[in-house]
């Protein structure tokens, strides 16, 4: 019988409890991503942050909605938190809630933190234990601007009750705003910002850890209704610097670099054990017109510039054919809204001439206020553009600008300006009546107005009659587009995330990045 | 001494309080704070909003009273991003940026004047001309392209090194090289300017004639006359030792306070920027009003007022 010294003996319950720790190592994989930002707002509540990097860094990883989207598809709707959904009438949706779904906290979610994620307390600003930043209300005002109230019928059943008929209740439920957050959770922060910072909710990974402007890492939540994380940690890394992240990506230091531009895609594939993926995301590019500048009153001269515009040929010389240009602004995920027969006004430099003799132009300067490369290929495409228009017989000069807050300063005459626009939800009221519409940014910068569009803005939210909404949509979009042009679309936008070629996983066609159980590593 | 350094504190004063004024104003009427912050497609209320709870509405003077009001009270704002304490926020990306600026002022220093009294020491031989055409590259190669170049080399190509980040010491390395090498070339240019000079002077013959070893000339009488135009330059690098390294911290994806810097710019997060530029004017005041010093404690002409002539 081998002699146990007293050393032996008193290592041995450090061993014993040692063993089952070694013995349940987590061997899952920790990834880096480059990333150009992490977020704009240095918070990751979705009511603050709206912007496409937010939605990025925590939209399927953090936060999740009670209807889904399929990330690996073609974005349609599908259960998330709620397994079924049904009308009871215009104006109520019922859904039935996902039972054993465990927050990052540990508790499960009820129909009590489904009411109080669309309560007032949380969302539209009302007596709390937290101050909501001023912005907060407004925003989800524009996101829900008629709810009444969500109610629990159950424990695992809530319904959404809508102060007017609105076809739009599913989509907006399924919008990046509408998540679910924990009610402990959100109570126990210390303070909004707290909360705001690492909000508890229902995602595969949790927040571990925010630098502001610095990085983002998430962990694994183990008890995720949908099964165990395939990663162990992710971490987003702010690396400003196109260049910083091939070359991150390259010498091994990230998995994964985000917002590749297309004149670097080969670069990177150049070498074989790396490869770009990503493509066309639910966002367009537009250029927008000032209508009251004293040319651009006249819509034809507005039509003649959309008419000047080769689409095709900025597709193929600045985006390498990666993106294409849309049937106007819309999207096909729109479903039976979507206008299959629609499209941008046509490349033909006669009709623009004509329209310019017809409006008796004469060749006076429009403004184009610019941003520098905003969004990807913004300078190009404008010293493109420029000399399009030059060539129907436009006169546009580009004045540099620093933010937006100088692109709609109005010490000064607009002219153009560029924008883009997405679709939170899959119907046309997301995109054309919440951007253009009478409380839409172009109508509340002073840009541009019309009586009928705005009319028909009314009856495209409220109508419930499913042609009478095509019949409406298809005029609005003649009228934006074709007769009194408010924008053009130029192109599809599009998000490439260079990665190495060994790791299974895939880009969704959107910002987001999906990593949860099945498209990482699968 | 007491009216000279009470001159001095008065320049220093007005110094910050027209760094203030300028970036206030500046940044005021190039850009609304609450449209950049909450974005293009942000609902016009929730702007209206943020301007109104953040004091935007008010006038320009009002915000500026109000704003130098809070300084002297040792209130520096809050950043209008996410509510922190601006001067907080600063404070804790100093420590980032001294981790890199101090370490390549050490190079800078250490590889400069070394090669520039040695290559003025050896005037026209072929180390003069080698020292001076890597000083001369070294001067007007951009930081941005010497960053990426060496992380060309020693993290995509040999992987010796990473490429960005903070993790660890090694991630310091190339920052701190492309940084000090762009430094030691410009000391090192002064340096060799200014031994070239001294060493003609009638002095360093009448020393050398004495029978004086000629490393005690170098080291008795030429190196401490050739020192004020280096020490004006070494003053400018510790003044910039806080905002010096804006460029190589986006580079190299370093989060210090040059970083913090562009971030709040582009914001226009107010009490943020102003936070740094007063910090940064500080560090330049302070190292300018130790150079003035130091002048006095290098060449007693400068302390007693006593003109030399030669």
């Amino acid at each position: 019988m081998p002699m146990l010294s007293r050393r032996t003996m008193l290592a041995t319950p450090a061993i014993a409890l040692a063993t089952p720790a070694f013995a349940q190592a987590d061997n899952r994989p920790s990834i880096t991503i480059a990333v150009q930002k992490v977020v704009n707002t240095n918070t990751l509540e979705v009511l603050r942050e709206q912007s496409n990097v937010g939605e990025r860094a925590f939209k399927t990883s953090i936060w999740e909605g009670l209807i889904d989207r399929d990330w690996r598809g073609q974005l349609q709707a599908v259960p998330g938190l709620a397994t079924a959904w049904r009308r009871i009438s215009d104006r109520v949706v019922e859904l039935d809630l996902r039972e054993g779904v465990r927050f990052h906290n540990g508790d499960e979610m009820t129909a009590e933190d489904v009411v109080f994620t669309f309560g007032p307390e949380r969302m539209f600003g009302g007596a709390g234990t937290k101050e909501l930043p001023p912005e907060i209300p407004a925003i989800a005002r524009r996101i829900w601007p008629s709810l009444e109230k969500v109610e629990a019928v159950g424990r695992y059943k809530v319904r959404f009750i809508n102060g007017t008929p609105d076809v739009t209740i599913e989509g907006r439920i399924s919008r990046l705003g509408s998540e679910i957050i924990s009610r402990r959770g959100y109570e126990q922060a210390a303070s909004w910002l707290d909360w705001a910072r690492a909000p508890v909710t229902t995602g595969a990974y949790k927040v571990a850890e925010l630098r502001p402007d610095v990085s983002l890492t998430l962990v694994a939540h183990d008890q995720y209704w949908g099964g165990r994380p395939p990663l162990k940690q992710i971490r987003f890394v702010e690396v400003p610097e196109v260049s910083s992240r091939i070359n991150g990506l390259l010498s091994g230091q990230y998995q994964f670099a985000c917002d590749i531009p297309p004149d670097q895609i080969a670069a990177v594939e150049r070498n074989r054990a790396f490869e770009v993926q990503g493509g066309t995301i639910l966002n367009h590019r537009l250029t927008c017109f000032y209508k009251n500048h004293p040319v651009l009153a006249d819509a034809r001269v507005r039509r003649a510039m959309t008419h000047s515009i080769d689409r095709n040929a900025i597709v193929e010389a600045l985006w390498a054919g990666r993106t294409v240009v849309p049937k106007g602004l819309q999207w096909e995920y729109y479903g039976d809204m979507f206008l299959s027969d629609w499209s941008v006004p046509a490349f033909d430099l006669a009709e623009a001439r004509r329209l310019l003799r017809e409006a008796n132009y004469r060749g006076e300067p429009i403004p184009y206020r610019l941003l520098n490369n905003y969004y990807t290929n913004q300078t190009p495409t404008a010293q493109v553009l420029v000399e399009m228009w030059r060539a129907a017989g436009l006169n546009v000069q580009i004045e540099m600008k620093e933010n937006w807050s100088q692109i709609f300063d109005n010490s000064s005459v607009r002219g153009v300006r560029d924008w883009s626009n997405s679709a939170p939800f899959n119907d046309p009221v997301s995109s054309l009546v919440n951007q253009h519409g009478p409380a839409g940014e172009q109508q509340q910068v002073g840009e541009w107005t019309n009586a009928e569009f705005n009319t028909l803005s009314g009856v495209l939210t409220t109508s419930t009659d499913h042609e009478q909404r095509r019949r409406t949509f298809r005029r609005m979009l003649e009228i934006a587009e074709r007769e009194d042009p408010a924008y053009t679309v130029l192109h599809q936008n599009a998000t490439f995330t260079a990665k190495r070629r060994d790791i299974a996983w895939k880009a969704a066609p959107a910002f987001a990045m999906d990593f949860r159980p099945g498209n990482y590593g699968a | 001494m007491a009216r000279f350094l009470a001159g001095r504190l008065l320049r220093a004063f007005i110094t910050l309080f027209l760094v203030v004024t300028f970036a206030f104003v500046v940044l005021r009427l190039s850009g609304d704070p609450a449209q950049i912050i909450m974005g293009a497609d942000a609902p016009h209320e929730a702007v209206a909003a943020f301007r109104q709870a953040w004091g935007l509405d008010k006038s320009l003077w009002e915000q500026y009273l109000g704003y130098v009001g809070s300084i002297f009270t040792g209130d520096l704002g809050r950043s209008m991003r996410d509510g922190r304490p601006a001067a907080a926020l600063v404070a804790e990306r100093i420590p980032a940026t001294l981790a890199l600026t101090i370490p390549a002022l050490f190079l800078k220093l250490g590889l400069g004047i070394p090669a520039g009294i040695y290559a003025a020491l050896h005037r026209n031989s072929a180390i003069d001309r080698v020292v001076m055409l890597v000083a001369v590259a070294g001067f007007t190669i951009p930081s941005f392209v010497l960053g990426l170049l060496l992380v060309l080399v020693f993290a995509v190509q040999l992987g010796w090194l990473p490429s960005g980040g903070q993790e660890s010491w090694r991630h310091a390395i190339l920052p701190v090289i492309t940084l000090g090498i762009g430094g030691a070339a410009v000391l090192a240019r002064f340096t060799r300017s200014a031994m070239l000079e001294v060493l003609g002077q009638p002095y360093i013959r009448t020393a050398s004639a004495k029978g004086v070893p000629w490393r005690r000339v170098v080291s008795g009488h030429a190196a401490p006359n050739a020192a004020i135009p280096t020490v004006t330059i070494i003053g400018f690098m510790f003044g910039s030792l806080i905002a010096g390294a804006v460029v190589v911290e986006s580079v190299f994806s370093w989060p210090g306070v040059g970083r913090l810097m562009v971030v709040a710019v582009a914001n226009r997060d107010l009490a943020v920027v102003q936070c740094v530029l007063l910090l940064v004017s500080f560090t330049m005041v302070a190292a300018n009003f130790t150079v003035d010093l130091l002048y006095g404690l290098i060449d007693p002409r400068l302390r007693t007022g006593a003109q030399g002539g030669h």
